[in-house]
């Protein structure tokens, strides 16, 4: 129902600019309303008057041998001789009918709802047969009231309303492209139809038939690489991927980014480790260097002077941990060549 | 959200700080300190003896922020301002740009002065040796494209290859074969990498610049800087010559590798030495080695390249080294598949189920996920709508393969895998557009902006395709007031709309009965550089002229029919265009008229004659309502005596309405009889030159 009702939003809105077709809109409801009247009535004809409905089918007999007159189709028609066979040809023939439907409307008309029916995205063919039986429709019932509002049923709106029951059968079951339909429920078929395209489609085109070449598991099986140093090819591709989603900035921060990543900014958070790369070695590791001083004796005066030194070192901010380490090892190494001066002078040192 | 958000973060904080109070907890508990106090030794030798064993304290590790962290979490708090310009152009608001020709203008403009300044410190890096800044900054200090190593070694060929000196590398790899050096086989490839990929010529200096693709427009708009402009160095502008350095050095590598062979075939397909490269090809089967992945997607689209074959030999050519490839366990790669896809986007018609079996292995092997599929998706979405069009296909189903891919892809965010990714959104609005399905088109809308695929819409001409496909699929589908709304967010901050586009929004507007708007829409199209665009002012005037309107809105038309004249007239000053169509000028006096400036609206009737053409009917009828409302019989005869100098027929109707309406003298009356015996003699020939008109 949603997508009829925007179907016919369409319909209005592209001929907006056009002020002669515009008042069609406002006829559609009387014109729907004439669709279902004559409906009943003519199921009513059929049941009850059989011969109105021999009259009509005769005159409707005469009407069509003259549309295949023109558009040379099997001369067979033209031997028709009973009733029921004509029947028969008009319910194999739908194209018939519409032929001579549009026969009577305007070519200015026709040509404007072949234009739309373009332009829609929908089938072109119903579509343009839809508008023009609007138009026909309206053209028609002015035409009956003109007579003096006398109830005569049209031979052609008989003719679609025949077709309905039976090429909505036929539809549903070999649904060929080609064929003009013009059924009532033929807004709510065409969605249904869309839908139906998108399923069987969704089947059809990412789950059909494939290659067959590559093997999943052969794919996927992880194979051990060797590390290899990206060649100029690896290089230039990836400066052309880099390319690819470059776009301009597009606020402040962006641009600070962009800098952080030149190298132009300092580094957020900020503090005073920018710019030095120790190794990944922490802040703790530079200032707390007690626990190297181990091997050292606990008191004495080269324990004083070793914490001297340690707090020298955790101060300076130019040695990296290793050679900070590699300093103290230095008086370690110093304390130890020197034991015999050390014993001389009574200080300890294991 | 935010406010989920928020809660996240403080359970998190909750978490960090339980966290760390329990592993303070537990070395506490047990011992009231342990930190050693340097210059209080004994205090440690006093807690040791106390209790047994001294637990290690941990400590906790910092924690280490990305550097960009910060500034990603303040990015993401700035959304887009639609009523500002994008930052890009922030700078002096004299210079924000305000048609797309500008907007170009400013960004190659920057750019080329950022490009000057680094040529000139290249040039001349001993002028720039002074390091002011602490923490160094490298990428402000001249780099250095000069080898440093002199003598001859092997080092140095290394150093020139890294360079990217081809000739010096190829002198230098000479010499040393002539000192009988023997070069190792990885330097030798990488030296035929280079050889290869720039077709043995010297790369174009702007390689050392940062590369985009506006610096490469730069480039080729400023060529002098350079020796080769950009364009010689196309990759169909450097062809494959036979015996080049490349072949020769090939040649004298003593034991050749697999990967020899690759960087050859890889090199000879992007310079179009398409038969050598298959030649070559064979003779590495032959050496019973092995090509890798991307000397196949070479040879792939050498196979699809080849001139002297059909489509479907071309096809199974492809299939046959697929095949190879699996055979020799050769994993394929995304490339691979694109380059398939690309390649049977040549082949129109015959392509199309192929492409849709090498989609759908695609999928059944998992190559990148769904995310990397945007390239694949171009190359099939772009043909079948191709196709389509061609073909006329009614149905049009082989578009439809982009439902399925959206409802795969949606809310997924890409990662650039393919140098054609920014295709994408692109082609997907052109297929949206080309279906007329306004659904669609808002669903890759949403996706464009999901995470950060928006970098994916590519430069500027494709965004500006992009988005007027969009709107102009708004304005036929959309209702006007969200048509409206869209307007104003997406124009100007995100793109200046071409004059068809507001040709469209116009369309849009009369068809909602919106006409309103249309003074705006004027002075919109003028500030984005449409002043001069007629299709568009008569689409405008036309509209406004059209019907009658209540008087407040009269006055607006005529004060932005009154500008459009104003555009006209210097027009005529710069005689480029054809001058005043007669509908435009028609127009004008109507809404003149209308609004009651009736002064200007006689001045037109000047304007008709001092251009030869003829006013319309509809209009000299409108002159003498008018006449009639001011009561002034000589402006009614100045309308009939027009009409008259014009031949027009309605001349006649309009002498007698002049006798009904107004109170004219004898003298008058005379003048008038004289008119029209004048124009029922030439009646005969006016008739043809009156279609133009209202």
């Amino acid at each position: 129902m949603l997508c009829q009702r925007k179907t016919k939003n369409n319909v209005q809105r592209y001929f907006g600019t056009n002020n002669t077709i515009c008042s069609k809109k406002d006829e559609q409801p009387a014109s729907m309303h004439e669709i279902s009247k004559e409906t009943e009535s003519q199921e009513s004809v059929k049941e009850n008057t059989k011969k109105d409905l021999l009259g009509i089918i005769k005159g409707m007999k005469i009407e069509l041998s003259t549309v295949n007159v023109q558009t040379t189709k099997p001369s067979s028609t033209r031997q028709l001789k009973s009733v029921e066979a004509t029947i028969n040809k008009l319910q194999k023939a739908p194209g018939d009918a519409p032929k001579k439907r549009t026969k009577s409307l305007s070519p200015e008309l026709v040509a404007a709802a072949s234009a739309i029916a373009d332009f829609l995205p929908f089938d072109k063919q119903t579509t343009k047969s839809e508008l023009l039986r609007q138009l026909q429709q309206h053209e028609e019932v002015s035409k009956a009231q003109k007579n003096g509002g006398r109830a005569k049923i049209s031979v052609s709106n008989i003719i679609s309303d025949m077709k309905v029951a039976k090429s909505a059968t036929i539809r549903v079951s070999t649904r060929p492209v080609h064929q003009i339909q013009f059924d009532e429920g033929s807004d709510d078929y065409m969605s249904q139809k869309t839908s139906d395209v998108k399923k069987s489609l969704r089947k059809n085109m990412l789950k059909g038939k494939r290659l067959n070449i590559f093997d999943l598991k052969a794919v996927t099986e992880e194979t051990s690489e060797t590390e290899t140093t990206p060649s100029l090819w690896d290089i230039e591709f990836a400066k052309q991927l880099a390319a690819v989603n470059e776009q301009p900035l597009q606020n402040g921060f962006a641009e600070m980014i962009q800098w952080t990543k030149d190298g132009k900014l300092w580094e957020f958070p900020i503090n005073n480790e920018a710019g030095f790369d120790d190794e990944g070695s922490e802040f703790h590791e530079h200032i707390f260097l007690d626990i190297h001083l181990k091997d050292f004796p606990k008191q004495g005066p080269i324990r004083h002077f070793m914490e001297l030194v340690t707090c020298g070192l955790s101060k300076n901010p130019y040695l990296s941990v290793k050679q900070k380490i590699e300093h103290i090892e230095w008086f370690r190494n110093y304390f130890n060549e020197k034991q015999d001066i050390l014993k001389e002078n009574g200080i300890e040192f294991n | 959200m935010a406010a989920a958000a928020t809660s996240r973060w403080l359970g998190f904080r909750c978490r960090l700080c339980l966290k760390l109070r329990g592993q303070r907890a537990s070395p506490c508990g047990q011992i009231p300190c342990c930190r050693f106090y340097s210059g209080s030794a004994t205090l440690p030798k006093v807690e040791g003896t106390n209790i047994t064993g001294i637990e290690e304290v941990v400590i906790p590790r910092k924690k280490t922020w990305d550097k960009v962290a910060v500034l990603q979490a303040l990015a993401s708090t700035v959304s887009r301002d639609p009523t500002a310009a994008p930052y890009a152009f922030q700078d002096d608001p004299y210079l924000i740009p305000a048609s797309s020709m500008e907007s170009r203008l400013f960004l190659l403009a920057k750019k080329s002065g950022e490009n000057a300044a680094k040529f000139i410190i290249n040039l001349h890096p001993k002028y720039f040796q002074k390091d002011i800044a602490e923490p160094h900054i490298p990428c402000l200090m001249p780099e250095y494209f000069e080898p440093q190593i002199e003598d001859i070694s092997e080092a140095a060929l290394k150093e020139r290859i890294k360079l990217k000196k081809v000739k010096a590398s190829v002198d230098m790899f000479d010499q040393l074969l002539q000192a009988g050096t023997t070069v190792s086989l990885e330097t030798s490839n990488s030296l035929l990498d280079l050889l290869c990929y720039y077709g043995d010529r010297e790369p174009s200096t702007d390689n050392h610049f940062q590369q985009s693709g506006k610096s490469e427009e730069l480039v080729k708009d400023t060529g002098e800087n350079d020796k080769k402009s950009k364009k010689a160095d196309d990759q169909f502008g450097v062809t494959w010559r036979a015996k080049n350095n490349a072949e020769r050095i090939f040649a004298l590598i003593p034991e050749k590798n697999s990967y020899s062979y690759c960087t050859m075939i890889r090199g000879m397909v992007k310079h179009r030495a398409l038969v050598q490269a298959l030649n070559l090809y064979a003779e590495l089967l032959n050496n019973r080695l092995k090509a890798d992945v991307y000397t196949f997607n070479a040879l792939i689209e050498a196979t699809a390249l080849n001139m002297n074959e059909k489509s479907e030999d071309k096809w199974n050519n492809i299939l046959e080294l697929l095949k190879q490839m699996a055979a020799q366990k050769v994993k394929p790669n995304l490339q691979t598949f694109n380059t398939i896809l690309k390649c049977l986007r040549r082949f129109q018609a015959f392509g199309r189920l192929p492409a849709l079996q090498t989609f759908r292995e695609m999928k059944a092997i998992g190559i990148g996920e769904y995310v990397s599929w945007c390239p694949s998706l171009e190359g099939t979405t772009d043909k079948t709508s191709l196709l389509s069009h061609s073909a006329e296909n009614p149905s049009k189903g082989s578009s439809r393969i982009i439902y399925d891919i959206m409802n795969e892809i949606t809310g997924q965010k890409f990662t650039p895998k393919d140098p054609d990714d920014d295709m994408f959104f692109q082609s997907a609005m052109r297929v949206c557009s080309f279906l007329r399905d306004l659904e669609l088109a808002y669903q890759v809308h949403g996706l464009l902006n999901t995470g950060d695929n928006w970098k994916f819409i590519g430069p500027d001409h494709r965004r500006n395709f992009y988005y007027s496909k969009f709107f102009s699929l708004l304005c036929l589908m959309e209702q006007i007031d969200v048509t409206l709304k869209w307007y104003k967010d997406l124009v100007p901050s995100v793109f200046f709309p071409r004059s068809q586009t507001l040709i469209d929004l116009l369309q849009a507007l009369d068809v909602a009965n919106r006409l309103e708007v249309i003074p705006q829409i004027w002075k919109d199209s003028k500030e984005y550089g449409h002043t001069f665009r007629s299709d568009l002012k008569e689409e405008i005037l036309m509209l406004m002229a059209r019907d009658q309107h209540p008087p407040e809105l009269q006055v607006a038309f005529a004060d932005c029919a009154a500008d459009i004249k104003s555009t006209y007239e210097s027009q005529d000053a710069r005689q480029t265009a054809p001058d005043w169509p007669a509908n435009s000028l028609n127009c004008i006096a109507v809404l003149f008229l209308r609004a009651g400036r009736t002064q200007e609206a006689w001045k037109m009737l000047g304007l008709f004659r001092k251009h030869n053409k003829i006013p319309g009917n509809k209009l000299l009828n409108e002159f003498m309502d008018s006449a009639k409302a001011s009561n002034s019989p000589a402006q009614a005869i100045e309308v009939v005596k027009l009409a008259g100098a014009f031949s027009l027929p309605i001349c006649e109707g309009l002498t007698q309405r002049v006798m009904a309406d107004f109170a004219i003298s004898q003298e008058q009356k005379e003048a008038l009889g004289n008119l029209t015996s004048l124009t029922s003699d030439s009646d005969s020939d006016s008739d043809s030159d009156i279609s133009e008109g209202i």
